[in-house]
């Protein structure tokens, strides 16, 4: 059963089209990942579910529901730039929040979130008095407090050192046990990777890539390579069928022309170098993004 | 409603939990009700340094008249007759004759004056004793600040004092029989006979004092004024910080823009209900300990917190919509003014207003919704018998206003409150009022 519906949904803006007849269907249960260079409409698309705006065309249907003025209940949002009330205690803000989302048991929830988050000391003290890091755990806190049936988290992880992102990624994951259905956008890929279990991406208003990750590399088939060599990127000079070489230093990612036989770029190295690594594999997340909205992608596009 | 009532709450915690709410809640009447004071304790306080002054008498009829009343006043008139104390300044006059060049003359005691050697001159004119068109029947006193300056009153009292006698002396009559020839009756200002609603006896009327007649209207629009400056024109700033801040769009998640502008504008009028109530109660109760509970008027209480309550919806609508337009503080400055109108308007009218409460100004100017909070109240506040349906019909058109205040309010605050970089255009203003 799908949780949100969106089918033929535009926004503009002026001139700019920042949505652009976007369908899309997210399960009730799952983990979405929403991906996309830095304005390319992923917030406009969250903004429009959250209804705080209306989109010009398309339906929107929310747990079966139209899309009404009517303000969503049981859905916790935690929008991409932060905003909490700086004067406020942190007990007390988090009670603000609670109660404007109807919460029920509130007091109990706020210590066991803060607790569990490693917040409880700050309970007393003002927002002010936060690091940024603690900000965006109070954040969060603030949105799944009532234990919303859908979460939209607004780039999550960012601002977070590994330790923190570690603990908030194990309470989203915890939260879809629970029942939840979780949207995310992020600009880490590797995260959305190993939690999404649907990614989806828009580029310039548009859908270009919605599916599982499996269904979405073998759109892409396998045609990347993971090299070590003793020489390096310098060993993959002059060498035929390679398309672009993303090197790491101590290990180039290849894309393969479409179809030439890998064999024969192994073989090819062997004559150079000494291959201490030789991976075929589908390509990353990060690779089909940087493929899809590169300069050089968009140069191609607008030709 | 409930969202509303959980904003407001917010609100209203975070502005009365403030040192600063304390602290205005304190100062703000010391600095309005002083100025008031300052005026009434300065009216009582004379001066007592000595004044030296020059008299030029053309006429040559005034300087033994002068004489005699300095020395009377410098002798007795001075000194407060219960204490001993000097009490008043005593003047001490220089006598000169007129020059051959009476402008040279005129320089140089002003040079005198300027360096503060004299407080003043006076020139008397030499025709004043029969004055006509064509003579030179002047009287006049040169200073610093002269239109400010009490004491020429002082010297034209002599001079027309000594000017009726010598005349009633030209006409040969008795001193005893003109001795109130020149004696002026003053008009006591009364209230109206009332007739007491519960006993049915008839009330007589009361001296109209200047206390009563400006004191009350003036503490109300004062109050009326400080409630809605702390309430509802803050809004403007509080919202631009809110969308900056992007409190704006976390909120916009779970209430509705419209909630989102009343849970604010509600939050301001409990703040200012709270004071107005600590004011009021303060008020009464020292009025009643000092003896002056005639001058609380009770009858205009409900009056005055139903107008107060619909202003600050009206004004705080309106500011926060303007708020959620603004991207920062110079926006933010350059749009309070236009916001502050319905505000600040009563305030430059209503001494008129006071003198003539029943005039077309008034009544006019209180029957337009912007401003009929603050002017009705000052008409109902002074004792002037307001129409029965002035305030009546003054308070319909101040709901349909402030309904309207909101509507457009709520319109503006939802197409604005998330949209950065645009600037708060008249344009633009009409734009999201009326095509969002």
């Amino acid at each position: 059963m799908n949780i949100i519906e969106l089918s033929g949904v535009t926004k503009t803006f002026g001139s700019v089209v920042a949505v652009d007849n976007l369908s899309l269907e997210v399960p009730k249960g799952s983990i979405y990942g929403f991906i996309g260079p830095n304005g390319s409409g992923k917030t406009t698309t969250i903004r429009m579910i959250m209804k705080i705006m209306y989109p010009d065309g398309g339906s929107l249907r929310i747990n079966g529901r139209e899309h009404n003025s009517h303000r969503l209940q049981n859905v916790g949002y935690l929008p991409e730039e932060r905003g909490l009330y700086k004067k406020m205690k942190i007990g007390e803000l988090l009670q603000f929040h609670g109660e404007l989302n109807n919460g029920t048991d509130l007091k109990r929830k706020i210590d066991s979130w803060l607790a569990r988050l490693d917040l409880a000391d700050y309970k007393e003290k003002k927002v002010e008095t936060l690091s940024k890091g603690m900000k965006q755990k109070l954040q969060f806190i603030a949105t799944i407090l009532h234990e919303p049936e859908i979460i939209i988290l607004d780039e999550p992880f960012s601002g977070l050192d590994p330790v923190n992102a570690e603990i908030m990624k194990d309470v989203i994951l915890d939260l879809q046990k629970k029942g939840a259905t979780i949207i995310f956008s992020t600009h880490d890929m590797s995260m959305a990777e190993k939690m999404c279990d649907y990614i989806f991406m828009i580029y310039q208003g548009k859908k270009v890539l919605d599916g599982t990750l499996s269904h979405i590399q073998d759109q892409y088939g396998s045609d990347t390579l993971r090299i070590q060599s003793d020489m390096g990127a310098g060993a993959l000079e002059g060498v035929a069928g390679i398309e672009k070489v993303n090197d790491f230093s101590k290990l180039q990612e290849v894309r393969v022309a479409s179809g030439f036989d890998p064999q024969k770029i192994l073989a090819e190295l062997l004559k150079k170098t000494r291959i201490t690594r030789f991976e075929i594999a589908k390509p990353s997340l990060n690779d089909i993004f940087i493929r899809i909205a590169s300069p050089d992608k968009k140069e191609d596009n607008h030709g | 409603m409930d969202k509303i009532l959980t904003l407001f709450k917010r609100e209203y915690r975070a502005a009365v939990r403030t040192k600063s709410f304390l602290i205005s809640l304190i100062l703000v009447p010391i600095m309005m009700g002083g100025g008031f004071l300052a005026v009434i304790i300065m009216e009582n306080k004379q001066e007592t340094e000595d004044k030296n002054f020059a008299v030029i008498d053309h006429s040559g009829m005034m300087v033994e008249p002068l004489k005699n009343a300095l020395e009377i006043r410098n002798e007795k008139d001075i000194y407060d007759p219960e204490t001993g104390e000097k009490a008043m300044s005593a003047f001490h006059v220089e006598f000169l004759e007129p020059a051959a060049d009476i402008m040279e003359q005129q320089r140089t005691l002003s040079e005198r004056v300027k360096s503060t050697e004299l407080h003043a001159f006076i020139e008397i004119g030499p025709d004043i004793l029969h004055p006509s068109e064509e003579s030179e029947s002047y009287l006049r006193y040169y200073s610093e600040h002269s239109f400010g300056d009490d004491i020429r009153y002082w010297f034209r009292n002599i001079i027309n004092d000594q000017l009726r006698i010598l005349r009633v002396s030209e006409l040969n009559l008795d001193a005893e029989q003109t001795a109130d020839l020149f004696r002026y009756l003053n008009v006591e200002g009364m209230g109206l006979v009332t007739v007491d609603k519960k006993t049915g006896e008839q009330q007589a009327a009361e001296e109209s004092n200047e206390l009563q007649s400006f004191l009350v209207p003036y503490v109300i629009t004062i109050l009326m004024f400080m409630l809605v400056m702390m309430s509802a024109i803050p809004l403007l700033v509080a919202v631009m910080e809110e969308k900056t801040e992007k409190i704006a769009e976390v909120l916009l998640g779970t209430i509705t823009p419209f909630q989102f502008m009343m849970g604010k504008v509600m939050g301001g009028i409990g703040v200012s209900l709270t004071t107005a109530a600590i004011y009021v109660t303060a008020g009464i109760f020292t009025l009643n300990r000092l003896g002056y509970e005639s001058l609380i008027p009770y009858e205009i209480l409900p009056w005055f917190f139903i107008y107060t309550t619909l202003f600050i919806i009206m004004v705080g609508s309106g500011m926060a919509a303007l708020g959620a337009t603004a991207n920062d503080n110079k926006d933010a400055q350059s749009l309070t003014f236009p916001g502050i109108i319905p505000v600040i308007l009563p305030m430059f009218i209503m001494v008129p207003i006071i003198q003539d409460p029943s005039g077309t100004l008034a009544t006019t100017m209180s029957l337009i919704p912007p401003f009929t909070p603050t002017i009705m109240m000052i008409r109902l506040a002074t004792e002037v018998t307001v129409p029965t349906w002035q305030p009546i019909v003054g308070l319909m058109g101040v709901i349909l206003f402030t309904i309207f205040s909101v509507w457009i309010g709520a319109r503006v605050f939802r197409a604005a409150i998330l949209l950065q970089g645009q600037k708060p255009t008249i344009a633009n203003l009409f734009k999201y009022a009326f095509k969002s």
